[in-house]
């Protein structure tokens, strides 16, 4: 019934072109064929994500509760097989993001921006809402200059009006320091995202724009909050900023209080930022931009099937014969699905060819842990023409016109909880490619090494500068331990690689030593019965790669087997492992030993 | 604080009528919850709840909702969930004063809102009411155990019997229909409700399950691993999997691997046509597996397939490469399944009981 339900539902809209992919899925413009309204379809392929799909359904949630102006209009969700289907209100005037394309805003653009911005974010605040992500990208316009705020992909709802958040969610750069120093943060943090997103418009770029991201999560909290400089600004204006950039966020005005300042309430009227759209309009014809216009196409019926549905035998009679059947192509069956628009490993390619020198790589990885910024664009802003004529894919497969920027941060993982690899590629480079497959991600040596670098930090350097701390009672050396502690820990961030190589060769030089030697713990023995690993069959085509790792144990300070397999390793979304680990290698360990002598 | 409730309580207001109800909610709402500028009043807060208890209004509130508009609705959720939470500041007992009285004087309230799942204008609300009531396990047994029908009476905590086995007409079995037919997000937040049921509170689950065993995985299986529902039957495999491999539901478990039509069930899954199904079946399917006492109808059915399986399971989801465990998991099932004998062989019953293995001899390595 379900599925007939779906079909009705999306029957009732016909699809037009695509609008933009971005986080989560692909945006396409449709009509509503009852009241022959124009809506935004967003499509998320539910069988990419392997995040809890609870995830998505917070996001529909904090949307459908919402009902103001000021906010993009939810309709409806619906599934369609394995895709979910977000009718939104279409906004035709594209992002700010957007509008920023063709030059700067003026001061009185600005205001206008503001001045709704501020009645959006008062609607939310009051509604117990926090956004998280206010940028220019996730402000949308309608063709009439109405200004909405837009992607909920981050936004929290409080339960109560006055709880706070240390979700470290958002985009570095548009982030307030009480959100980045995790200390608690509440709906405040929205209005100092909404003083960078003003200097955003009338910069081009919000400020450190030049510097990477990872490194502006430490400015941001250190250096003073940033001004509005020059003279072509009003005073008004300069104090605007200043006034969201309060770097206290108890002193920090409200929403509320910000509709009174003199600069939002000389504020003109919506209908004025038309021009901008106007402008954008002509940019894009004085630049012969034709868009590669991309139309929907129906992928669901594509997915192959396996040929034999039944490939099992559940006869009570045993099989005269065990059939053979010519099965190798099982595991990718259901994964393939051929959509004509898309040349997957083309795009893989350009993406990865354009935007991911290895050096960003590296620090994707490393940032991806729990501060994780984008590796990818250094100057968020800046423009990239939309999407090139044939052939050429757009880098990072990401269309910034619909308020759908590649760079948020959502709430991540630990890096120990997940390879790393899927953590860093799949939410940056390739979060707007609904049809990347996890497959085609490369496992470079660094990314392992960079993953026990930060698990080497958390598990043991910490831990150890923590415990010592905790038994020092000099102040003089107490600040010195303290000091080392940091210098770890933004290593940790920074380097993570770098700080597993210290500590290996710190391992492997004690070892030498033959008088410090005995100070370096040997790892755990390896017939240790709680490891399922070691029932390996001699057939078994995994055997050689374990074996490498077994014997990789000894020489590294870090047992690394444990990283993926350690029975008390919680990996999201596989808590099972863990509790099998738990429930039956621990209970019946003894009766498996009973059994399989060789266990 | 009566004159709050002297009017708009009719079951079918009139626009006048209802759009002084709403105004009233929202002024209960602020009341309770306070402003970003004000914070409630405690004594305030206090009298409310004390004079909606005596109104009844909380019950009437879970009947109507599905009738509010929509920022009523919102409303009544938020007060909902804050008098749920509210402890007098001189009380002294542990739970909100709220929840025993709907324990002791009002469960329907409880039964009302899950019926809030029969419309989708006040599925979301109710279940955001419900979850942070069934923070409590006593909110939890009244779902589990209350049986009435509509207009009776529901359930006292001294009145639940937990030996006796349910007739499957208590509101706990509408979910199943409720995330099997609802509409996405009405199906997504009945699963999430109902996730929050059978998870949250281990011992009282565990019993219920051990009664209900035959009839839940019954309805289970039907319903909601075998959903038409991507979601549903997705999000359904991975709650199995939970349930099964929760210390606390060791016998659940055991009484589960056992089933060969279950184990048909689950390898059925490993050859869905969508990865993410054959994933989650996959952590279900290593629980037969892996269990050392497995049964003759079990076993008969690995032996019959082992050659498929040997063959078929090197090969499964291997693009999970950085997956260590699941490899390994992998591996640990495809060495189980070669050392299986040739014919099944009588369980020794020795593995149903934890950590209190004989040397047997009856297995050979």
């Amino acid at each position: 019934m379900s599925r007939t339900m779906a079909d009705d539902m999306a029957s009732q809209y016909q699809m037009m072109e695509e609008l933009g992919s971005g986080s989560f899925g692909t945006v396409y413009k449709a009509i509503d064929k009852s009241t022959g309204e124009i809506v935004a379809i967003k499509h998320i392929d539910l069988e990419s994500s392997e995040d809890d799909i609870q995830e998505i359904q917070q996001e529909i949630s904090v949307l459908a509760t919402c009902a103001s102006p000021y906010v993009t209009q939810y309709h409806a969700s619906f599934l369609r097989g394995h895709k979910l289907w977000i009718v939104m209100e279409y906004l035709g005037g594209g992002s700010c993001l957007d509008l920023l394309k063709p030059g700067v805003f003026n001061e009185a653009h600005v205001a206008i921006v503001c001045q709704q911005l501020l009645q959006g974010l008062d609607y939310l605040h009051s509604e117990g809402k926090i956004h998280r992500d206010v940028k220019a990208a996730n402000v949308l316009l309608s063709h009439t200059g109405k200004v909405k705020l837009g992607d909920f992909g981050v936004a929290a709802q409080l339960t109560n009006i006055k709880s706070q958040r240390n979700t470290f969610v958002g985009t570095p750069f548009w982030m307030a320091p009480e959100v980045i120093q995790q200390s608690g943060y509440d709906y405040k943090a929205d209005i100092w995202s909404l003083g960078i997103t003003a200097m955003e418009m009338i910069n081009g770029e919000p400020p450190h724009a030049n510097i990477h991201p990872m490194k502006v999560l430490f400015l941001i909290p250190k250096e003073p909050a940033p001004r509005l400089q020059g003279d072509g600004y009003s005073s008004a204006f300069k104090d605007f900023i200043a006034q969201c950039l309060t770097k206290d966020p108890d002193r920090r005005p409200s929403a509320k209080e910000l509709l009174r300042h003199k600069f939002i309430r000389n504020a003109g009227k919506t209908e004025a930022l038309q021009e901008l759209i106007h402008r954008k309009q002509d940019w894009d014809g004085g630049r012969g931009v034709s868009r590669n216009v991309k139309y929907y196409a129906e992928s669901l019926n594509t997915i192959t099937h396996l040929k034999d549905d039944d490939g099992w035998v559940f006869d009570t009679v045993k099989a005269p014969t065990m059939v053979i059947r010519e099965d190798s192509d099982v595991s990718d069956c259901g994964s393939i699905i051929h959509d004509p628009l898309y040349d997957e490993s083309a795009e893989m390619m350009e993406n990865l060819r354009i935007s991911s020198p290895s050096a960003q790589q590296r620090y994707a990885n490393g940032t991806a842990v729990r501060r994780a910024p984008p590796p990818a664009d250094r100057s968020p802003s800046v423009r990239r023409p939309k999407r090139r004529s044939s052939g050429v894919k757009q880098p990072l497969g990401v269309d910034l016109t619909f308020g759908n920027s590649p760079s948020t941060v959502r709430q991540f993982r630990r890096v120990s909880d997940k390879s790393p690899t899927e953590d860093s590629f799949s939410s940056y480079q390739l979060n707007g490619d609904e049809n990347a497959s996890p497959k085609s991600l490369s496992t470079g040596t660094n990314n392992k090494e960079a993953q026990l670098g930060r698990r080497a930090y958390s598990k043991a350097v910490g831990h150890a500068c923590q415990e010592v701390l905790g038994t020092t009672g000099d102040q003089e050396k107490r600040e010195a331990i303290s000091r080392l502690a940091e210098a770890w820990s933004d290593l940790e961030m920074v380097d993570p690689e770098g700080l597993y190589h210290i500590l290996r060769a710190t391992n492997e030089k004690l070892l030498s030593d033959p008088k410090l030697s005995s100070l370096v713990p040997q790892g755990p023995p390896p017939e240790s019965p709680q490891r399922p690993r070691l029932v390996l069959a001699q057939n078994n085509p995994h055997l050689k790669s374990h074996k490498r790792r077994q014997s990789a144990v000894v020489a590294e300070p870090i047992p690394q087997p444990q990283l993926a397999s350690s029975p008390t390793q919680s990996v999201p979304g596989m808590e099972h492992i863990k509790q099998l680990s738990d429930v039956l290698y621990g209970r019946w360990s003894e009766g498996l030993r009973n059994r399989w002598p060789g266990v | 604080m009566a004159f709050f409730f002297s009017r708009g309580r009719s079951r079918q207001p009139s626009d006048v009528v209802e759009d002084e109800l709403a105004k009233q909610l929202s002024q209960m709402k602020v009341m309770v919850q306070g402003t970003q500028e004000l914070d409630a009043s405690t004594d305030q807060v206090h009298g409310l709840v004390q004079a909606m208890l005596q109104e009844d209004l909380l019950y009437e509130l879970a009947v109507a909702l599905h009738n509010l508009p929509f920022e009523a609705r919102k409303d009544t959720q938020t007060i909902f969930s804050h008098i749920l939470r509210f402890k007098p500041p001189q009380g002294n007992s542990p739970d909100p004063p709220v929840i025993s009285y709907i324990v002791h004087n009002r469960p329907e309230i409880i039964i009302e809102l899950c019926r809030g799942y029969e419309h989708s204008q006040s599925a979301m609300p109710c279940g955001t009411i419900l979850r942070e009531a069934l923070k409590f396990d006593v909110i939890a047994a009244i779902i589990l155990y209350d049986q009435s029908k509509e207009g009776e009476p529901a359930i006292r905590l001294t009145e639940v019997q937990p030996n006796v086995p349910q007739r499957g007409t208590g509101v706990f079995w509408r979910f199943f229909h409720w995330i099997d037919r609802g509409t996405f997000e009405l199906s997504a937040d009945a699963f999430t409700t109902f996730r929050e049921i059978l998870t949250r509170h281990k011992s009282l689950v565990t019993g219920y399950l051990a009664t209900n065993f035959d009839y839940f995985f019954s309805q289970f299986n039907t319903f909601l691993v075998q959903s038409e529902s991507y979601v549903t039957k997705r999000q359904s495999i991975k709650l199995l999997g939970e349930i099964l491999l929760d210390r606390a539901n060791y016998s659940v478990m055991m009484r589960y691997v056992e089933s060969g039509e279950n184990l048909k069930l689950c390898m059925k899954l490993l050859r869905d046509d969508r990865k993410m199904v054959q994933y989650e079946g996959f952590h279900v399917f290593k629980v037969f597996v892996a269990n050392p006492d497995k049964s003759v109808a079990v076993q008969r059915i690995l032996i019959n397939n082992r050659d498929r399986l040997l063959k078929f399971l090197p090969k499964f989801l291997e693009d999970r490469t950085d997956d260590d465990q699941f490899t390994d998991e992998k591996s640990f099932l495809v060495r189980q399944i070669e050392l299986l004998p040739k014919e099944p062989i009588e369980p020794s019953r020795s593995g149903r009981e934890p950590s209190r293995s004989t040397a047997n001899t009856t297995t050979v390595a």
